[in-house]
């Protein structure tokens, strides 16, 4: 069996006021997705965020490649940003409101290959087909695109790179059901494909349930890794509005 | 009785770049004490039906059509006698808590200065206040009351808002995207302060929402809409288990605990609706006729009713 893409031991945050989680431990296999789960403020998002290395863990170890991104070097770091990206659940700011679509989708790969726009929107061409762009979104600006747009063109920004592990914080929360259905979707087919592992972030059982191998249920700081099915069952137990009997 | 009736309305906003048809020929009754959702896409037209009801569409809105509440007509009403009707009668649970709250006011006095305005003491009203607090499960009351909106969660803030539609004894709320960006526990306790005022109260809801869960969970009747047009309405529980409409299937079919399955494309722009039906180009089972002919709503009942050529095809 293949080495995780990512291990996390022991990892803790806290600010000022107390602990967000502590003693997190997780591993998530190549291809695989790992769900973490919580109500709002639960600490789900600040753990991405940690793993992505935005925030910082007060303690605790990231193991990605060999390395711990917990204690890398910064100029490191950059050098293994390509793979590892973040898709974040408001799509109407995660773009640059400056940017054209096609500048957009196009700076990574011109910022990490050191190349320029043409040959950056060339060797993307493909990737934003697969999403289901056209070429005629590429001119626009993300105010003038739908949210479940939005979320195709940064999914062609990340897979641009690509990713060995995405961490997808809610990227559907702010979605109509039809248009969640299809960016999931993409999701899936571009796993399949890629061979990427997702760290997917939700408050959404049932999105939870379809999209997620292991489930990591964050409740008061502490996690607890239920398997697909374990998780089901739990979820029944604990919500009975939304899951019919 | 009918509380409110709504027939053949149509709002399109002028624009430089061409008209905006954001809702067309749109018509459906509510009775007293009855939740009537209206469910579909972001841009579907949705939440314009609720903003012409309590008339605050933005003054370039041209509409058409009528609205009768308790036999009175909305659209040609005078602004003050809409003034006294907004807020007491009719009342709206906003879009937007975080856009809807001011900033800089107590949470206890944001509803509590409802309670002035009818010329109660600051005291009695901060008191009201808190009851109202605890009615929609924002506790220890007391406490949330002296904090200020950026300290609540999103979930709070929209129950927040949600007392304040509740404040005054309203015949009907509308409420727009109460759950929207909510989590599972915040949208479970929304869903139970909806519906307890509903018994409680006997207070008649127009639920504009795109969480199918939700209005599976608090509707009566529900209405689809597509592109600016109801393409399918009648009793909740009829349209989530044998809904008629291929896009209501769709919908349906896309919810994860369904399948989760896509429905591929775009709804049309509502600047350039086609002849035929709306749905044509994404449908399944559409025929010459789809794309040529544009579909009436079929009615099959008082309130129910299928925009389709080819019903209950899937």
């Amino acid at each position: 069996m293949s080495p995780p893409v990512l291990q996390l031991t022991g990892l803790s945050k806290s600010y000022g006021h107390g602990d967000i989680f502590s003693g997190i431990s997780f591993e998530v296999g190549s291809g695989k997705t790992v769900g973490l789960f919580g109500q709002s403020g639960s600490g789900k998002t600040t753990l991405g965020r940690c793993i992505m290395r935005i925030e910082n863990p007060s303690s605790g170890q990231i193991m990605m490649q060999g390395m711990d991104l917990a204690r890398i070097r910064r100029g490191k770091l950059r050098d293994l940003r390509p793979s590892f990206q973040m898709i974040f659940q408001h799509p109407e700011v995660s773009l640059n409101p400056r940017m054209t679509l096609g500048e957009s989708v196009a700076e990574p790969l011109m910022v990490h290959k050191r190349i320029g726009m043409d040959d950056a929107l060339r060797e993307i061409g493909p990737l934003i087909r697969r999403v289901g762009l056209r070429d005629e979104h590429l001119a626009r600006y993300p105010h003038q695109l739908s949210g479940g747009e939005v979320q195709r063109a940064v999914l062609s920004r990340i897979f641009s790179l690509k990713p060995k592990l995405v961490v997808a914080d809610e990227p559907t929360s702010m979605l109509d059901v039809s248009v969640q259905a299809q960016v999931l979707r993409l999701m899936q087919d571009l796993q399949k494909e890629t061979g990427v592992s997702y760290v997917f972030i939700s408050h959404d059982p049932d999105v939870m349930s379809v999209m997620c191998d292991d489930v990591l249920w964050i409740n008061h700081g502490k996690g607890v890794m239920y398997d697909r099915s374990a998780f089901i069952d739990r979820v029944k137990t604990r919500y009975i509005l939304d899951v019919p009997a | 009785m009918t509380l409110l009736s709504v027939k053949d309305l149509n709002v399109c906003f002028p624009t430089g770049e061409g008209i905006v048809h954001a809702s067309r020929d749109v018509s459906f009754s509510m009775e007293s004490g009855e939740v009537l959702g209206l469910v579909g896409e972001t841009g579907s037209g949705k939440s314009v039906i609720g903003q012409a009801i309590i008339r605050l569409l933005p003054t370039n809105a041209n509409i058409t059509g009528t609205i009768a509440f308790n036999g009175q007509e909305l659209t040609t009403l005078k602004d003050d006698a809409m003034h006294a009707l907004r807020g007491r009668v009719i009342s709206l649970v906003p879009q937007n808590p975080s856009g809807s709250l001011d900033p800089l006011v107590r949470n206890g006095m944001q509803i509590g200065e409802i309670f002035i305005e009818r010329g109660m003491t600051k005291n009695t009203a901060w008191d009201k206040a808190c009851d109202l607090l605890v009615a929609v499960g924002l506790i220890p009351s007391d406490r949330i009351a002296k904090e200020y909106p950026h300290e609540l969660s999103g979930g709070m803030r929209q129950r927040l808002t949600t007392s304040i539609a509740i404040a005054e004894k309203s015949c009907l709320i509308i409420a727009d995207e109460p759950t929207k960006g909510l989590d599972y526990h915040a949208r479970e306790t929304t869903a139970r302060v909806l519906s307890d005022i509903k018994t409680r109260d006997n207070v008649s809801l127009l639920l504009i929402t795109h969480d199918l869960y939700l209005a599976e969970h608090l509707c009566d009747w529900i209405a689809v809409l597509y592109a600016g047009e109801i393409v399918e309405i009648g009793p909740a529980g009829q349209i989530f288990n044998t809904p008629r409409h291929p896009y209501t299937q769709a919908l349906i079919r896309a919810m994860p605990k369904n399948g989760l399955v896509p429905l591929d494309g775009q709804s049309p722009s509502l600047m350039a609706i086609p002849k035929g039906c709306c749905f044509a180009d994404r449908c399944s089972c559409h025929s010459e006729i789809c794309s040529k002919e544009h579909p009436d709503l079929i009615q099959e009942s008082l309130n129910g009713g299928v925009r389709c050529h080819h019903p209950s095809c899937n």
